[in-house]
């Protein structure tokens, strides 16, 4: 694990929460509903109605996180802008193939599939703020998000950048909930959802927490999860950040950490920001924000206790029971 | 013509979802591009598709596209000489 | 850091101009273009000329060994196919992959079958395994699931960038001892969604494209697959394979001007090559052969042209655009370019930047011959993507 420390400015998102704010820590918004669609902000105190009009949910809400994290984090250009979305800008998708599919291969609209690449999301950013540094754009299903997440990583232990915006965006048409329901990316008893999430990276600046590494592992043998584990958490950690969501496929991939870190206590996000490609993000904020304030809310928690918060957040994401992702928070130092 | 007009601003605020401007709000010889409204390459091309959807006319050089839609009056008399539908 | 060094130890490609690397060696030679009528795809628009790879999804499938009915995508198959070529060189079984990353470039991932079954999709449960295939991901997991369990896979998705920066995210995780092999490249096949959203914004040429040339009239869609093999240079020593290049040096940069255009100056591209060459240590005079990224649309030849410029003032080598020969394969045409640059550096020769004619009036003016015995130490190879993520490559000679 590298020494160099990398610190987490800001994270901001609009998701089924209360956008960009951190209500859902002890006043969280609850549904019955299978599918919610994210609550949005009022984006024109972010984005002018000129440049608003091209943009799909996804693009307005990438824009508005991104900014507000560059602005708490007081970084106006960062070195390099790295985004993960599983599916793209599925709305601006959606119209053209509808259009293509019923009415044909004529008079088709140049709008629609331009924002519908998926990398229109970070370059948009990049646009915006006359960001020409590193830009880059994943695309791994629910994994996406943690493949940014490992870019940044590496980018900065390479040498190359001192700050970072990484992102997890997705959104989801009802059109498509219905197609993930039935591919089986979003489970029985799971809240089909829809997340935007941005975190600035950074060398120095004030913090909600540090970085202390990030790996990548597929299939990995139970003798890999208990190295990568016991090296994660041989500083100690409060608690593990977890996707578990209450189906009993998806945690069954987590039953691993019952094993290896018995007695530590579990934590998830997905009851609370529902389930996209894009949720391992939630999670990472979730995360950096009981860190920030030195608290875990009960919310969070799988126990339904508080839990403390003054030496690391392991933060895991399972998905299909083949890709693994490790990322460790730690509390600022001196706090 | 002003009747044409009239549908052709709405129909323009429609297909570049223009949502904060009323057909009121279009000088009838204000450049569209550039200033003026301020549209750009994509909208040039978000136009041809109009007006072939709403008046049968095939540009098939975007380049063209800029001198028919220097403004309101320039565009509907042109679509006024060449429309199909 | 200590120097980890990145070899290149095995390649494999699928295109319209040869289904491995043998055959589009050949192409390259004979300068023959694999730019024509539309065969495969069932679309209106057959008046666009087309890079299609000849080979039938059916054809794929049995090439491959796959059951028919068995739910597959032609991004895939075609990824499948270059990808067996590259494992089989570099000498790499199924039990070796587990100890190797995969790093993939699309953006249509399963589209072509998505556009297909949309309506069933939403209207019945016929062809539900056929959503598992639409994205991004679920594609590069086909293509890599087919040779055995890799350690890490992950899709980069950078519209027309996407297989290069594969390249240099694989390239960067071998450089910190993440892995000793990373697999890295790119697969896309043409569909009737991007040729219609390419249309929708007339950049498609109704005739064969011409890349520099002063009447160039927008770019030939393209299709295909590529994978190049990068191994840490004491890793490949261990193991007595072949070296067949190196990749010395790679760049990225954001053009930050406009989602479908480039800026005139070309700030992105000449920002990527600029990066390239530092990390390579280099200097733009020590660069033999550039493959551009040269679509053959006004926009990008103007402004990759002023890039190049600025970049090698009056030491500019040859250039050329391969993309009249194979099309614009976009998601994969940085690996395809790619494997083109290591046939060259290999076979001593320089592509030819066929349908050139007119030189631009501000423009370069690309390389239109063979030079068959030159040697080239090393070479610069371009993708800018839509969204100005633009990328660079240095691929050097293996010493």
């Amino acid at each position: 694990m590298e020494s160099k420390p990398i610190k987490i400015l800001s994270v901001k998102q609009i998701s089924i929460q209360a956008p960009l704010s951190e209500e859902w820590m002890d006043n969280p918004l609850n549904y019955s509903e299978d599918y919610v669609r994210a609550v949005d902000p009022d984006f024109k105190q972010f984005i002018s109605a000129g440049d608003a009009r091209r943009m799909g949910k996804l693009l307005k809400r990438t824009l508005a996180t991104s900014l507000s994290a560059l602005q708490e984090g007081g970084i106006d250009n960062p070195d390099a802008i790295i985004t993960g979305t599983g599916f793209g800008s599925i709305e601006n998708t959606e119209l053209f193939l509808d259009a293509l599919v019923r009415e044909g291969e004529q008079l088709l609209k140049p709008t629609q599939f331009m924002q519908s690449t998926h990398n229109t999301a970070s370059s948009l950013i990049g646009i915006h703020t006359r960001c020409h540094g590193y830009n880059s754009t994943y695309s791994q299903k629910g994994f996406s998000f943690d493949s940014a997440l490992y870019d940044a990583w590496m980018q900065f232990r390479i040498g190359r950048i001192s700050s970072a915006l990484v992102g997890g965006h997705d959104e989801m048409s009802p059109v498509f909930s219905g197609f993930v329901r039935k591919a089986g990316h979003v489970k029985e008893g799971e809240i089909c959802s829809e997340a935007a999430v941005s975190v600035l990276l950074a060398e120095s600046g004030d913090a909600y927490c540090t970085l202390d590494g990030v790996r990548l592992v597929d299939t990995p043998s139970a003798d890999d999860l208990k190295a990568i584990v016991a090296e994660f958490t041989a500083s100690g950690i409060d608690a593990v950040m977890t996707g578990r969501s209450g189906n009993s496929e998806n945690d069954s991939w987590y039953g691993f950490l019952d094993s290896l870190l018995p007695g530590v206590p579990q934590l998830r996000y997905k009851p609370l920001f529902g389930v996209n490609f894009s949720s391992s993000a939630t999670g990472f904020y979730a995360a950096a924000c009981c860190l920030r304030d030195g608290r875990v809310p009960s919310v969070l928690s799988v126990s339904g206790k508080p839990v403390e918060c003054s030496k690391g957040i392991l933060v895991v994401n399972v998905v299909e029971g083949r890709h693994y992702s490790f990322s460790l928070l730690k509390p600022v130092c001196g706090r | 013509m002003e009747e044409m007009i009239l549908k052709l601003k709405q129909e323009i605020i429609e297909v570049l979802n223009l949502e904060d401007i009323k057909p009121e709000d279009i000088d009838n010889d204000a450049p569209l591009f550039g200033e003026g409204l301020g549209l750009d390459s994509i909208d040039a091309l978000e136009l041809i598709v109009l007006m072939e959807k709403n008046y049968g006319i095939k540009l098939q050089d975007p380049a063209k596209g800029k001198e028919i839609f220097k403004s309101i009056n320039v565009m509907a008399d042109f679509i006024q000489k060449n429309r199909t539908r | 850091m200590q120097e980890r060094s990145v070899l290149i130890t095995g390649c494999g490609i699928v295109s319209a101009i040869g289904q491995d690397c043998g055959q589009v060696l050949d192409s390259l030679l004979k300068v023959r273009t694999g730019v024509g009528p539309l065969k495969y795809l069932k679309t209106e628009h057959t008046e666009f000329p087309v890079g299609e790879v000849k080979l039938s999804d059916e054809e794929m499938e049995r090439m491959m060994g796959i059951v028919p009915g068995t739910p597959t995508t032609r991004t895939a198959l075609m990824g499948m196919i270059a990808l067996h070529e590259a494992l089989g060189e570099a000498g790499l079984n199924a039990q070796d992959l587990m100890e190797c990353g995969f790093v993939n470039g699309t953006t249509v991932g399963g589209m072509d079958k998505s556009e297909q079954y949309y309506l069933d999709f939403i209207g019945n449960d016929s062809r539900n395994a056929y959503i598992n295939t639409h994205d991004c991901g679920s594609c590069s997991e086909m293509i890599a699931d087919k040779f055995g369990r890799f350690r890490i896979i992950t899709t980069i998705s950078t519209a027309c960038s996407s297989a290069a920066n594969a390249i240099e995210m694989a390239a960067d995780m071998i450089r910190l001892g993440e892995a000793d092999i990373v697999v890295a490249g790119g697969s896309e096949c043409i569909t009737k969604f991007h040729l219609n959203g390419f249309n929708s914004l007339m950049i498609l040429d109704h005739n064969q494209c011409r890349p520099f040339d002063a009447e160039r009239a927008g770019l030939n869609l393209g299709e295909g697959a590529a994978y190049v093999v990068l191994e840490e240079a004491g890793h490949a020593a261990a193991r007595g394979v072949r070296t067949l290049a190196r990749l010395s040096g790679y760049g990225n940069a954001c053009d930050a001007f406009h989602q479908t255009a480039s800026s005139p100056d070309g700030e992105g591209a000449y920002l990527a090559m600029s990066k390239a060459l530092k990390e390579a240590g280099l200097k733009p005079a020590d660069i033999d052969y550039v493959n551009a990224h040269g679509t053959g649309t006004p926009n990008n030849d103007e402004s990759e042209s002023q890039a190049m410029k600025r970049l090698f003032g009056s030491s500019m080598p040859p250039v050329s655009s391969t993309k009249s020969m194979t099309g614009h394969t976009t998601s994969a045409s940085g690996a395809i370019e790619a494997v083109i640059c290591i046939l060259a550096l290999r076979n001593g020769f320089i592509p030819v930047n066929y349908a050139f004619e007119h030189p631009m009036e501000n423009g370069i003016v690309p390389n239109m011959d063979l030079n068959e015995g030159c040697r080239l130490r090393h070479v610069l190879c371009n993708s800018f993507g839509f969204g100005g993520n633009d990328s660079s490559l240095v691929i050097s000679a293996a010493e």
